[in-house]
């Protein structure tokens, strides 16, 4: 119980941005079509869709979060392993 | 120039020989290699006042009892004043400073001038208010007035003291804090009191708070709405469900204490389902501002112009559809969970 149980939601969190940022971007996200990157012959592509935002989410969160998803993961594990 | 010219080169002999120091303080010769310290009068830097409390201090623990006997009345008068000074100086700096962190820290995450908008409200408007969120149906202008600045041309939304449709976050936090203690005091009615349920319902309550805070912003953001609405704004809309739940929650409990229907019963369920359905009229109705700022043809969002006249057609739809989503289904769940406790 940490914070009366805001911690589940923090635990929730911390794991959904997990699952973004371990997409793989040659493997599955190009596959299906997910890259940002556009392809440069054909025009503009319609950046307001909901499919180029979400996108554009994943791309931002899996350049952002990277490096910092290192320290709260090792802190959450290292917390869990002491008191959890 | 000549003579510290011949006495530089050896300076391994020279403490012995020379006493340059006055007399007070030749009790301390060794330690003493800066000038004797001048006058308080002089200006002194954080340079000086450092070393000249390093050097008494080394002093007094070098030499023991007897110099600081020699050299107390001394000592005293020297460090009285500048360190008094210096003291005053850096006590200032240092309240000034953490003022101004915590005016920035707090500042940072609190708009406290923009809460204070918020809370001017007044009898009139508190009760007409709650009115509006019980019976939203005959109710008739929606919008939000605007005032212009005096300066330019941007308009600023009225308080909500002026502005009946103005979110305010009084309604809000006061419904917020009675439906955390009338739901504990009716498990206390029940005989399941327990003081971690206060606790408990708090956690819900922020959290559902929170939970749709993040809704509504990622709705906005995957449907690239950009409104020129507040955080805060979201906040109280999204608090004044609290008012249909205590209402509820009142009633209900009220209900099958008349013995009309049991605890979850047809006419508990009536009350709960008039009251989400007055709240989510209530919001979407209001929120359309927020959901829809290009009410009225100025402005397509973001496919601009005339060419994106399609576009923006089935961006509205789509921003329509997600404003009923979101007004009807997530404020039905989060209205059944508050109200389940």
């Amino acid at each position: 119980m940490v914070l009366f149980g805001l911690g589940g939601l923090l635990y929730v969190s911390v794991l959904l941005i997990n699952a973004i940022a371990i997409l793989s971007e040659d493997r599955f996200l190009a596959r299906i079509g997910w890259t940002s990157s556009a392809d440069p012959g054909f025009g503009g592509r319609d950046e307001a869709s909901v499919k180029a935002r979400l996108v554009n989410l994943v791309s931002s969160v899996r350049t952002l979060m990277r490096i910092p998803l290192i320290v709260i993961n090792t802190f959450v594990i290292i917390y869990e392993l002491i008191l959890g | 120039m000549q003579r510290p010219n011949y006495s530089n080169p050896p300076p391994a002999h020279s403490p012995p020989l020379h006493h340059p120091v006055p007399q007070h303080v030749s009790t301390v010769p060794q330690l003493r290699s800066p000038p004797p310290p001048q006058p308080p009068s002089q200006p002194h830097s954080g340079y000086g006042y450092g070393q000249q409390h390093g050097g008494p201090g080394a002093g007094a623990g070098a030499g023991g009892g007897g110099y600081n006997n020699n050299m107390g009345p001394n000592f005293n008068n020297f460090m009285n004043d500048p360190t008094a000074q210096m003291m005053g100086q850096f006590g200032k700096t240092a309240y000034s400073a953490g003022q101004e962190y915590v005016e920035q820290n707090i500042g940072r995450f609190v708009n406290v001038s923009a809460l204070k908008h918020y809370f001017n409200v007044s009898n009139s408007y508190v009760g007409t208010k709650l009115y509006i969120v019980l019976f939203p149906w005959w109710h008739r202008p929606w919008s939000r007035q605007q005032r212009m600045s005096n300066s330019g041309q941007d308009g600023y939304y009225l308080p909500p003291r002026e502005d009946i449709n103005s979110p305010d976050m009084y309604i809000p936090s006061m419904a917020l804090v009675t439906y955390i203690l009338l739901s504990t005091l009716l498990a206390g009615l029940r005989g399941a009191f327990h003081p971690e349920l206060l606790g408990y319902n708090t956690t819900l309550a922020l959290l559902v708070l929170l939970l749709e805070l993040l809704v509504i912003k990622s709705g906005t953001f995957l449907l690239s709405i950009s409104s020129s609405s507040q955080l805060l704004d979201l906040l109280a809309y999204s608090g004044y469900k609290f008012v249909g739940v205590i209402i509820s929650l009142l009633a209900s409990e009220l209900l099958t204490h008349l013995g009309l229907g049991g605890r979850g019963g047809w006419a508990g369920w009536l009350v709960f389902l008039y009251c989400f359905g007055a709240n989510a009229f209530f919001l979407l109705r209001s929120l359309r501002y927020v959901l829809l700022p290009d009410q009225g043809g100025q402005g397509v969002g973001v496919g601009g112009g005339a060419a994106g006249y399609t576009v923006a057609r089935s961006q509205k739809f789509r921003r329509t559809q997600f404003l009923f989503v979101y007004s009807y289904v997530v404020q039905f769940g989060f209205m059944l969970w508050l109200s389940k406790v």
